[in-house]
């Protein structure tokens, strides 16, 4: 099991999150995501979590898997964005 | 001629009463039967709220608010951590259905305006203060009022915290700060960043003056008339169900 645990990032000009991330041969086995950011709906947020199990851990993959995400529902993010969650999930990952 | 909307004026209760009320309002508004509502009230007893995303381990000393019979609550809107002091602060939540021709669609414009309205409400007293985008009002640099927005069941509910008085050493004692011991320096690095109406006035600014002045800042800013009235058997029936799901364990922790 990989990840360094909870780590907090602040957004520049936005808010501050945290992700509690763990990964299993290369993926992703388990995150957390908190933080005084915004999201409408809020239970989107559990639904992320979830369909980010399995997810490569390397930048691109989960991007993709971020973006695909964002992409597909209508969701309103404030004091944050997408690529700020792939970031502060890769630091708890321990990625470089 | 200006609108009415009810005014839920100054009820105090326990923090899963008022966040079952906020969110019973906003639900009744699916059956059109509730008129758009500002509420303005006080918790006891006094209480932190954490916004929706946030971690509550990480966030609150949950030793320190059993020992000091603060509650703990979480709210269904994101943001940051609040101590609802008793003592020192009042909060207003504001509800309309989310097409309601007042309310602007875009978010931030819609905190800009709703925010305006305690704006107005601190300038009848005497106070300068402005909007500090996502979501803050401040007085001189200083943060007077946070605040939150959800949009759901087709309605639009802000609520958010006006500082009367403040107590930086209580809300550490409350609220973690990276488990350091509260200092001095803790203390004022706090008062540079926060500050409070009766600290800006310099005078015993009472909770029924800033009541008032709230009121009628709502009023101004919405031209709307604010007609006290009371929860409906509909929702009052409503609320009864959210409060059990805010004083759930499942729901306080689920994050």
């Amino acid at each position: 099991m990989n990840g360094l645990g909870r780590v907090e990032f602040k957004v520049p000009g936005g808010k501050l999150i945290a992700a509690e991330a763990e990964a299993e041969g290369g993926r992703i086995v388990r995150v957390k995501i908190t933080g005084d950011f915004f999201m409408h709906p809020e239970e989107a947020i559990e639904e992320l979590e979830g369909s980010l199990t399995g997810v490569p851990v390397d930048e691109r993959s989960l991007e993709e898997a971020m973006n695909g995400f964002f992409g597909s529902r209508s969701i309103e993010l404030i004091g944050v964005a997408p690529r700020d969650f792939v970031h502060v999930i890769r630091m708890s990952l321990g990625s470089p | 001629m200006s609108d009415t909307w009810r005014l839920i004026d100054m009820r105090v209760e326990d923090a899963y009463t008022q966040m079952g009320i906020d969110e019973a309002i906003a639900y009744a508004r699916r059956r059109g039967e509730t008129p758009n509502t500002v509420r303005l009230y006080r918790w006891s007893p006094s209480a932190v709220s954490v916004g929706y995303f946030q971690s509550i381990e990480n966030e609150v000393d949950l030793d320190a608010c059993s020992r000091l019979g603060v509650d703990v609550i979480r709210r269904i809107t994101g943001g940051g951590a609040v101590f609802h002091d008793y003592d020192g602060e009042i909060t207003y939540s504001l509800v309309a259905p989310d097409d309601d021709p007042k309310i602007p669609r875009d978010i931030i414009s819609s905190y800009r305006l709703i925010c305006g309205c305690v704006i107005k409400g601190l300038e009848r007293l005497g106070l300068d203060s402005e909007f500090k985008p996502i979501n803050d009002i401040v007085a001189g640099g200083r943060k007077i009022s946070g605040n939150a927005q959800t949009r759901r069941y087709g309605a639009v509910l802000q609520h958010g915290t006006v500082l009367v008085d403040c107590d930086p050493r209580k809300i550490f004692t409350v609220l973690k700060v990276s488990g350091t011991k509260i200092s001095d320096k803790m203390i004022k690095a706090a008062e540079e960043r926060v500050t409070n109406v009766r600290r800006e006035l310099g005078r015993d600014v009472s909770f029924e003056e800033a009541r008032d002045a709230l009121v009628s800042g709502f009023e101004e800013t919405l031209d709307v008339r604010l007609e006290p009235g009371e929860l409906t058997a509909y929702e009052a029936e409503l609320m009864e169900k959210f409060r059990e799901k805010y004083r759930s364990h499942e729901w306080v922790f689920r994050r």
